[in-house]
């Protein structure tokens, strides 16, 4: 394809930024989206009621959650896990209001992991605000046997599912939290280019 | 006259020895695409209100030689995989919607072939090409052998979306799609407009689907819109799903100048949008037809058309397209036709 083509369900990640007009604000974070926590916590915070929910990285060498304990001073809760994390949410959402702004910094796995709790009380992608930290791991759906794979860092990737060698398109579903992955060597069989290991 | 009482349905495969073939009278009635000498993405949007007798166009929704086949060929894929049918739970309504659209239409459009009669809201059906005679309760699931929209999904030809309308966008929410130009339902399913149209090159940056959206979220109840699209098959192959592309992914580089003609297929989406009343969705019918390059080589017209449409494609389009295997052998089987003669604006044959 001509340079300028790019697939525009490709979702577009920005750096948090305190939203106006809200009656309320929910961060949820994990891992090295602890960094864009403290970020946003750099900016002018606002007067509407705060609640941050937090999990550190379990394997991870850097950890946030000390810091963002000295920095945030009502409504924080930090988390054992990821899972936790979203258990959390879970457990919160009804209490929240209309009118509540909502901030996600992670990987792209757990991004969408909470859009998928969110979704269920009709809070809309474009309301919530994203930034991907640490990882561009991407998850992967294999289009052929529909199993998802996370933490793919590599194109060509070979589908846990079905052992196809998969080439990883940017086509996202949101829905899915995932990327297409399709057969590499359909047309000729055996013909696989080298893996690469493009999302670090 | 009515033109269904002649419909003699074939007994023909789309898979495995492709048995597939067009009459005399199909090939005439074809929806040749290309107006002109050149393709480029368009928003080629009309009113679908009535076509010219015996063509595609007629009726709201178009009923051919090869409906029997076609319906058997979407009951195997969906037997393999399930998937090709997704309904969203919002989208009840719109189940029922589909329900009488495509019983209304094919009931008035063609009486002899299928039939239904309503007493309030318990209706009875009867589809003769396929054999089938259900009553049911119009809005009582529990009454049909499925859900309402895969029932009547598997009595028509071609793929179907119906997408919910909300925040000024449009949803890809449900869908029976078995025969698809590589996209996948599966993968989609949910996706507003602009998302589902990620992977098409050029026509963002013409600002098309800026202007299509625009209109169609304003399309009204009982004044259907179509438009046509197409794309090349080799093999006259309905389901050429991204989850099958193993199957015939080998096809693409099996093309040779011997075989070119009867392998390489033209396959014309006539696609009509119709607003729902009930649920204010929107379905969307994507109708394929297939021609091979021989069959439209009957029409020299035809032939001098698209070797000069293939020629003067995009790259962009064709690769989007999947042609960069054979593009170049269409191209050159049909060139001792072409003798350069001038041939006017339109689609017509001859
Ligand atoms: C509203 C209902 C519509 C649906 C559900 C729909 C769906 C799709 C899908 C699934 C694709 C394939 C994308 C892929 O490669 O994954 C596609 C392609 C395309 N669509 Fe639509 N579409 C709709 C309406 C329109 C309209 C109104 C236009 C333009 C006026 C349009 C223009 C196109 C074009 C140009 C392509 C590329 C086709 C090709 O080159 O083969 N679509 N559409």
């Amino acid at each position: 394809m001509e340079r300028g083509y790019w697939i525009r369900s490709k979702p577009l990640y920005d750096s948090l930024v305190w939203k106006q007009q809200a009656t309320g604000h929910v961060v949820v974070a994990q891992g090295e989206g602890g960094i864009a926590v403290l970020k946003l916590f750099q900016q002018m915070c606002p007067r509407e009621p705060i609640k941050l929910l937090f999990a550190d990285e379990d394997s991870a060498a850097r950890k946030y959650a000390d810091i963002i304990q000295t920095l945030v001073p009502e409504g924080l809760q930090i988390c054992e896990s990821e899972q936790a994390v979203l258990a959390a949410l879970r457990e919160q959402l009804p209490d929240c209001l209309m009118g509540t702004q909502f901030y996600v910094a992670g990987s792209e796995a757990f991004i969408w992991a909470v859009m998928d709790e969110l979704k269920v009380y009709g809070v809309q992608d474009i309301n919530v605000e994203k930034e991907l930290s640490g990882t561009l791991a991407r998850s992967v759906y294999c289009v052929h046997c529909k199993t998802t794979d996370k933490n793919v860092h590599h194109s060509i990737h070979q589908c846990s599912g079905c052992g196809r060698h998969l080439f990883v398109r940017d086509h996202f579903s949101r829905r899915l939290g995932a990327y297409m992955g399709v057969m590499v060597d359909a047309e000729e069989p055996g013909n696989i280019p080298a893996a690469e290991e493009i999302y670090p | 006259m009515n033109m269904a009482k002649n419909i003699a349905f074939k007994q023909e495969t789309f898979r495995d020895d492709y048995t597939y073939s067009n009459s005399a009278e199909a090939i005439r009635r074809f929806p040749f695409p290309f107006a002109e000498d050149e393709y480029m993405y368009s928003v080629n949007i009309e009113q679908h209100d009535g076509g010219a007798p015996g063509s595609v166009f007629e009726h709201a929704i178009d009923i051919d030689e090869h409906y029997v086949a076609e319906c058997e060929d979407r009951r195997i894929t969906l037997e393999k995989d399930p998937g090709r049918y997704i309904a969203l739970p919002h989208m009840k309504d719109a189940q029922w919607d589909m329900v009488e659209l495509i019983m209304d239409s094919l009931s008035t459009d063609y009486p002899d072939l299928f039939q239904l009669s309503k007493d309030g809201d318990n209706w009875h059906w009867i589809n003769k090409p396929l054999n089938i005679d259900q009553k049911f309760v119009f809005g009582d699931e529990s009454t049909l052998p499925m859900e309402p929209f895969e029932y009547v999904g598997r009595q028509v030809q071609g793929d179907w979306v119906v997408m919910d309308q909300r925040d000024d966008d449009l949803f890809a929410d449900m869908g029976i799609i078995t025969s698809q130009a590589d996209w996948s339902l599966a993968f989609d399913a949910g996706m507003s407009f602009k998302e589902w149209h990620g992977p098409v090159p050029q026509a963002n940056e013409l600002g098309i689907f800026d202007r299509a959206l625009k209109y169609l979220l304003h399309l009204q109840y009982g004044s259907p819109v179509r438009r046509l699209n197409w794309t090349m098959t080799v093999n006259p192959r309905l389901d050429t799903s991204p989850e099958e592309y193993p199957l015939w992914g080998p096809d693409n580089v099996s093309v040779t100048a011997d075989n070119v003609g009867q392998k390489v297929h033209l396959r014309v989406e006539l696609q009509a949008l119709f607003r729902l009343p009930r649920s204010n969705a929107m379905a969307f019918s994507i109708r394929g037809y297939l021609a091979s390059i021989d069959d439209l080589k009957t029409y020299p017209r035809w032939a001098k058309r698209l070797r000069r449409v293939l020629t003067n494609l995009h790259p962009d389009l064709s690769e989007y397209k999947g042609l960069d295997n054979y593009r170049q052998l269409v191209i050159d089987y049909l060139a001792p036709m072409d003798d350069g003669a001038d041939l006017g604006l339109g689609t017509h044959p001859e």
